[in-house]
């Protein structure tokens, strides 16, 4: 009974790992395509492991392409969509978790209601005011879609809710302007959950293909995401560069990823809604 | 006089504070919605610029048009598989690894490695494991089916992409419901002879029924506004069998600078997205089982 039970969790063990396997065989394959000739991506039956670790397809990424240029954009963008957003959601929350005020709760949903209206059903109407803004092909004009974040504020309000009231008391009684409590106090024993969101805000506009391929025509301008669909190179069997370039992109954010498993684990399986 | 206007910079302050929020929320999300809706009972000029109000006979044409009754027909296609295998999938990879074993961290890192991959990255790389001739995958499975140029199978490789991309994030979801439900219900029900299949039926399926709400509703709205994948992966092809809601809207409102038509499409989709969330409510109602 038990012998039979063991080997029951052993197959399940393996039956999960084979599964698993083939979830990340994508991941694997990009980073394995990168090291392939032109030859090899041809041949039949296709190539599963790279025959030479050769960089030439990465060099000829990173040289022969703007792909350099994407990255900077994109993080670029990423970093200021991240802090602009951030700012924007802090003081809404401070606002609504601190002050009693005539209409916090309508005003409060009105930023929440936002989340019911996807960004990508009002790109008409959001690129003919961009373009009219003149913002085409600009960076305020890649992130302005994304400056407010809902969940952002939503979540930094929960956060600062659970701050003692007491605290807020004792910091006017000392002098403390709003301002310094915000930046002095709520901040500091947020720390965690601004650093998680900040990093969450960074990934989603990182990651975003629509609305930057609308924004912007200048390949200069293009974000990484919208740039890699992009690179055509002579021969259409030449993939190499394509493939070397997705790994250069994934890599960091699977390394991070491995890093931070524990924690984006624990972040989302805590939130989770059960009974 | 100065005292009183002091007062009412106080009052002011929290208004202040969440005014960038709030015009944001004007500008880019409140303004354009009600735009839209606008736009979708006019005729627009190629700046966007209304020119006069023409009442329903926008949706009277696009539901006459033969091209938006296709994409609406894949949107749901799209949807009636990506969602159930989508579901399926990550309830079988947490089942297999909600129990803490050995492996299991290096499985549960498996499976949510795919979050780490951006769209567009993930669309490249299934375009060359489906290319039809040197591909990976009909080389492993043993086909030789033309997923891009197969009216039939290119939409099969959308909902792949699309299941691949939602496993990352689902398959935690499930394994922290799963986790959560308690202990001690299992091993009395194993106490008393239930099955594997029995307590799944009978214990963790309804415990863990709100999470699955919640994907189900969230993957409905997903699926509604699918676009990303059909643009990088099949542009809508081959013979517009992958052309979506909002990929077409894409189409007619830039390449068309047929703004009123794009409009309208966005409405229908803004109203399917509304539509899904209410749907989940109403079966939530009935079904799921809160304790």
């Amino acid at each position: 009974m038990m012998q039979a039970r063991k080997i029951g969790n052993i197959n399940k063990m393996l039956f999960a790992t084979l599964l698993g396997l083939i979830v990340v065989f994508p991941i694997y394959y990009a980073f394995a395509a990168s090291f392939f000739s032109i030859g090899e991506f041809a041949s039949y039956p296709p190539k599963l492991f790279p025959s030479s670790f050769s960089p030439v397809h990465y060099v000829r990424a990173v040289t022969g392409s703007p792909l350099v240029r994407f990255m900077v954009n994109s993080l670029i963008a990423s970093g200021i969509g991240t802090i602009i957003r951030m700012v924007v959601a802090v003081l809404a929350a401070f606002a609504v978790a601190f002050f009693e005020f005539r209409g916090r709760r309508l005003l409060f949903f009105l930023v929440l209601g936002t989340m019911m209206l996807p960004a990508d059903a009002l790109i008409i109407e959001n690129f003919l005011a961009v373009s009219r803004m003149g913002l085409v092909d600009t960076y305020l004009g890649i992130i302005s879609v994304y400056l407010l974040g809902p969940v952002q504020l939503f979540m930094l309000r929960q956060s600062f809710k659970t701050i003692p009231k007491t605290y807020r008391e004792i910091a006017s009684m000392d002098g403390c302007s709003d301002l310094n409590f915000l930046l002095k106090v709520v901040l500091p024993l947020s720390r965690s959950i601004v650093l998680t969101l900040s990093l969450h805000s960074f990934v989603t506009i990182w990651n975003t293909y629509l609305w930057p391929l609308l924004v912007t025509n200048n390949p200069n301008m293009r974000t990484v995401q919208v740039g890699i669909t992009m690179l055509r190179y002579a021969d259409s069997l030449d993939f190499g560069p394509v493939f070397a370039a997705i790994t250069i992109i994934i890599l960091p954010s699977v390394v991070l990823f491995l890093v931070l498993r524990k924690r984006i684990v624990a972040g989302i399986t805590s939130g989770v809604i059960v009974g | 006089m100065i005292r009183k206007f002091g007062l009412s910079t106080r009052q002011l302050k929290p208004y202040l504070f969440m005014l960038p929020a709030l015009a944001l929320a004007y500008l880019f999300s409140y303004r354009p919605f009600f735009k839209t809706i606008a736009n979708s009972f006019s005729l627009v000029n190629f700046s966007g610029r209304i020119i006069e109000f023409v009442g329903f006979e926008n949706y009277r044409n696009l539901f006459a048009d033969h091209n938006f009754q296709i994409s609406f027909l894949n949107t749901f296609r799209f949807a009636l598989f990506f969602v159930p295998i989508n579901l399926v999938f990550c309830l079988v990879a947490a089942l297999l690894v909600y129990r803490k074993r050995r492996f299991t961290a290096f499985n549960e890192t498996l499976f949510i490695l795919p979050m780490a991959v951006a769209m567009s990255s993930a669309a490249l790389v299934f375009r060359a494991l489906f290319n039809p001739t040197i591909g990976v995958v009909n080389y492993l499975l043993g086909l030789s089916i033309q997923w891009f140029n197969d009216p039939v199978w290119a939409m099969f490789t959308i909902i792949v992409l699309g299941v691949w991309m939602a496993i990352g994030l689902d398959f935690l979801l499930l394994l922290g419901a799963l986790r959560s439900v308690p202990s001690q219900l299992l091993e009395a029900a194993e106490m008393e002879g239930a099955g594997a299949v029995a307590k799944f039926f009978r214990i963790q399926l309804p415990l863990i029924s709100p999470t699955i709400l919640f994907i189900v509703s969230t993957r409905l709205r997903d699926s509604m506004l699918l676009s990303g994948p059909v643009l990088v992966m099949t542009e809508g092809g081959p013979l517009r069998s992958t052309q979506t809601l909002v990929y077409q809207m894409y189409i007619e409102g830039f390449s068309g600078g047929n703004y009123s038509k794009g409009s309208a499409i966005s409405v229908v989709v803004f109203l399917l997205t509304f539509l899904m969330i209410l749907l989940a409510f109403r079966f939530e109602r009935r079904r799921v089982f809160y304790q």
